[in-house]
């Protein structure tokens, strides 16, 4: 067990100090001054360095284990983009710097702008946003202005299984919340069990109110969209917009793109398809492309070029506003930016390829075995249902602990809701054949083998990782959210 | 190089598993008519090429000594950070969902937490989020979901692009937004505030040190809010509080604040992260997610997220936000940061930004063409000077000179029309304070 800051915490030297090379001069009125302790450690800079080392070996990282977390592409993230990023010459870049001496910084901006369009048959993309949800957010606000300045009340959209009532999800929770966020009441609408939308079910709830609907493709089940065409005019014949959830895009990339299936918003997650590190939870980068009409609405700054130099429009009279600070997550935006230029659009379309390749791949190796709700072909994921295999009280849960013991991170568990015990598996494009059989052969050797023969090695999983199962419930009804 | 390991034999084998022939066969559900062109987008360059031409880029870009703040800071970053945050079992992680293997965030998140609430002297702290423009938009959005009231009143002392963030995000609830104005010695009047306050104000929102510097009496301020039953929402500058009253001190609701100035580079602005700590009483309502520390199977301590139930993969249209990816690495920043200092050290820190800004202060304020705009107020590392001069000349000369000069003011409002808002860190040295001073001096 590694022991917390405050139980380090000692009358040692501690680790950092500043020397003060004018007359200290900090007298501040005592109505203004902190009269409380700061209660902060006091450690070395050896024992902190030791801490903070043995707390990093006690994560499963990309860098250490095979992550197939099914719609989080955790895919490579390669180590030249950190090199670039760390460079301190971008680092040290103020936002307020006179934009003759930041060109670099909307240089880059401009052109992975320009290459996002590109990939995603989109006319304009702002990168301000931080996130995928962020951008989700920032999407819906274009359309809800959008048609403010058009002067039609549309205040509800469309979300596939949006979890209302008992039926379950097959929609990112992000979407209904996002949804929420911007103001908008939220219609369900029952998919197929494949994830695909009826077109009659979709008539039916298509009333003038319809803002838009919002979409993954292919969908959380691995699966494309195949009336997507009719979804898009229907839609459009409503008078109401179509929105991309870009979680899935690693399936398409150079296959096929959002705006021409009719897509008029959309977001990326540099963080998943552009190949940024997920950091343990961020920061990310949320993207998010429109088609040219609902350019006017992007949030500002624009960055735009004229001649040769780079600029900030930030007179666009109708723009939702800001989302946040500044221009965005830049960092990642320049990873994603040397990621590109690294592929290019051959390489981008091979990444796809490659993507749904290893996928079928896997699939075919689980679907005599597992069921597969969804079918024996899929793009980039694909959701195995091993419910009616599950005897002795095992459940997805166990699989998943007991696959950590082998050295795995665990797949993406119980989404989507519409299958039962569900296992999302997305191996992405950047996994070897050798760790893709070797993975497969322990799920399947978990699932079909020791869970009938020792089903309490299932249940008292992991047994191999710094903890053993934790106590969530307790977490929750007693909560301990800081050191005392 | 496309970072994908497979070789011709590989592919082989796997097209004959699956049973296709070639890979087209596997996206023949999407329909002809749909099919991409080659995409023009230019690549297949090598590891040194991509480089090269990133080196190049940035190359344009030249090292300059810094007096500019307005939300975004140039802090020394301790080496013990960089190797932290540089390890790659933190930045390749996901968000710890699986708490057993992802004991090492965890924790983290969990100390962060501990050391937010000690610094601000709040009673629960999140995990962080996007930046301090989006806390302080969730700790808006938070005081509407707490009291069934819809007036925000928003400091004009708070940064403009958190105020626009704040409208942004308000734009479709029924909130109305509405802005104190600074009296003449750059901050909030309690005169002027407390009658605004009414029944139906949700939250009071104030910035300390405030967009111009100044800090603000947030005690005096405090009673009135209370009064009226509104939330306190504080935006504070979590290295002033190694000097200055702590948002738990003078009783606020919620604090948030941008966390840059905690060991993340300044990177134009992002990637950063916004903190966000409450009252005990306001922990079900808080966006994002929550460390907590339970125990294992063997009765062992370790760390899950908890109280998920706020959130958006559970509660979806009704969670308390759609926040999901945070800003995880930069609180881990903060996390390595803070560490380190200990309390004497921290306030040291705190004195030492004070100090030199003070230098600097006192020595541009008595120079001909330049005074001090709010002669007697306190501020921590950020002043305002109101100049004679040309404003442009004097950045321009500054850049000449590889000084990127104070801010100027001239869009913030009429009343700062020949004003410059200069800041000072403690990573200013007397040299580079008396060169600035030199140069203002001859212009």
């Amino acid at each position: 067990m590694e022991k917390l800051l405050n139980e380090l915490s000692s009358e040692c030297q501690p680790a950092y100090g500043v020397e003060c090379d004018v007359a200290k001069n900090a007298q501040v009125p005592e109505n203004l001054k902190r009269s409380t302790p700061l209660g902060l450690p006091n450690i070395a800079e050896n024992d902190l360095l030791r801490h903070f080392t043995n707390l990093s070996r006690k994560n499963y990282a990309l860098s250490t284990v095979f992550y197939p977390l099914g719609s989080c592409t955790m895919k490579y993230n390669p180590l030249i983009n950190e090199r670039i990023a760390r460079n301190d010459a971008f680092n040290n870049v103020h936002p307020y710097q006179p934009i003759e001496t930041m060109q670099s910084v909307l240089e880059v901006m401009y052109e992975l702008e320009k290459d996002l369009c590109e990939v995603a048959g989109m006319d304009n993309f702002s990168l301000q946003q931080a996130a995928g949800a962020h951008g989700e957010f920032a999407g819906l606000l274009v359309i809800s202005k959008y048609f403010k300045s058009i002067k039609q009340k549309r205040r509800k959209i469309i979300v596939p299984d949006s979890a209302h009532g008992t039926n379950p999800a097959s929609a990112h929770g992000t979407n209904p919340a996002s949804a929420a966020f911007a103001g908008f009441e939220i219609v369900p609408l029952k998919s197929e069990l494949d994830g695909s939308i009826s077109l009659d079910k979709l008539k039916e709830v298509l009333t003038p109110e319809i803002a838009t609907m919002m979409l993954t493709v292919p969908n959380t089940l691995g699966v494309f969209e195949k009336s997507i065409t009719e979804i898009s005019k229907l839609v459009h014949d409503n008078g109401s917009l179509l929105y991309y959830d870009g979680a899935n895009l690693n399936a398409v990339m150079g296959i096929v793109r959002p705006g021409d299936m009719g897509f008029d918003v959309m977001h990326i997650n540099l963080h998943k398809t552009f190949s940024t590190p997920h950091g343990g939870g961020g920061p990310g980068s949320g993207p998010i492309g429109v088609k040219s009409f609902l350019e006017p609405f992007l949030p500002v700054p624009r960055v735009e070029k004229k001649k040769d130099k780079y600029m900030l429009n930030y007179k666009k009279s109708k723009n939702i506003g800001k989302v946040k600070a500044f221009f965005g997550n830049f960092p990642v935006i320049l990873k994603a930016s040397a990621y590109v230029k690294a592929l290019g659009g051959k390489g981008l379309k091979n990444v796809s390829e490659q993507a749904v390749l290893n996928a079928n791949y896997m699939l075919a190796k689980f679907k005599d075995k597992v069921n597969v709700p969804a079918g024996n072909r899929c793009m980039h994921e694909f959701v195995l249902s091993p419910k009616t295999l599950f005897k002795n009280d095992v459940r997805t849960i166990d699989i998943a602990k007991r696959l950590l013991d082998y050295g795995y991170y665990a797949p993406t568990i119980y989404f989507p809701l519409i299958v039962d015990e569900a296992i999302m598996i997305e191996p992405t494009e950047t996994e070897s054949k050798e760790t893709l059989d070797k993975f497969v052969n322990v799920v399947n050797k978990i699932i079909l083998e020791e869970s009938y023969q020792e089903p309490q090695k299932l249940k008292d999983a992991p047994i191999n990782t710094p903890v053993r199962r934790l106590n969530e419930v307790d977490a929750a009804r007693k909560p301990i959210l800081k050191w005392d | 190089m496309d970072y994908t390991p497979q070789n011709q034999k590989d592919k082989k084998q796997m097209l004959e598993s699956i049973g296709v022939g070639n890979i087209d066969e596997l996206f023949k559900i999407i329909p002809n008519h749909l099919k991409a062109k080659d995409l023009n987008i230019s690549g297949g360059k090598t590891e040194q090429e991509l480089l090269n031409y990133f080196l190049n880029i940035c190359s344009k870009n030249k090292k300059l000594i810094s007096f500019r703040g307005a939300g975004i800071y140039d802090h020394f970053i301790p080496s013990l950070v960089g190797e932290i945050v540089g390890r790659s079992e933190f930045w390749t992680a996901y968000t710890p969902y699986q708490a057993e293997a992802s004991q090492g965030t965890l924790q983290a998140v969990f100390e962060y937490q501990s050391l937010i609430c000690a610094l601000t002297g709040m009673d629960t702290s999140n995990a962080s989020l996007y930046d301090g423009a989006t806390a302080a938009a969730e700790a808006a959005l938070l005081a509407l979901r707490v009291n069934s009231k819809n007036r925000i009143l928003i400091s004009s002392g708070v940064h403009p692009e958190y105020i626009q963030t704040v409208k942004t995000y308000l734009e479709n609830s029924k909130a109305k937004i509405e802005i104190i104005p600074l009296s003449d010695n750059g901050r909030l009047d309690k005169n002027t505030v407390d009658p605004l306050i009414d029944d139906n104000t949700a939250a009071v929102v104030i910035q300390s040190p405030n967009y111009f510097g100044v800090v603000e009496d947030m005690d005096a301020l405090s009673s009135a809010i209370k009064s009226k039953n509104s939330l306190f929402v504080a935006i504070v500058n979590p290295l002033s509080l190694g000097v200055f009253k702590a948002p738990g001190e003078y009783n606020a609701d919620i604090a948030v604040g941008e966390g840059q100035v905690l060991g993340s580079s300044m990177s134009a602005g992002g990637a950063t992260f916004g903190f966000m700590a409450v009252k005990k009483s306001l922990e079900w309502k808080i966006p994002g997610r929550i460390v907590g520390q339970t125990t294992d199977k063997d009765g062992k301590r370790g760390f899950v997220l908890t109280l998920q139930s706020r959130e958006q993969h559970i509660r979806r249209e009704k969670a308390t936000s759609n926040i999901c990816t945070n800003a995880s690495l930069n609180a881990l920043s903060a996390c390595v940061f803070l560490s380190g200092w200990g309390n004497v050290g921290f306030s040291n820190l705190a004195e030492t930004n004070i100090s030199k800004a003070r230098y600097a202060f006192t020595k541009i304020k008595s120079l001909d063409g330049f005074k001090a705009k709010f002669e007697n107020e306190t501020f921590f590392n950020e002043f305002v000077i109101e100049t004679s001069k040309n404003i442009k000349k004097i950045n321009k000369i500054l850049l000449k000179n590889n000084i990127l000069g104070p801010l100027n003011l001239s869009n913030a409002g009429d009343d700062f029309k020949n004003c410059l808002l200069f800041c000072v860190t403690e990573q200013r040295t007397e040299a580079e304070i008396d060169r600035l001073v030199e140069l203002l001096a001859k212009i």
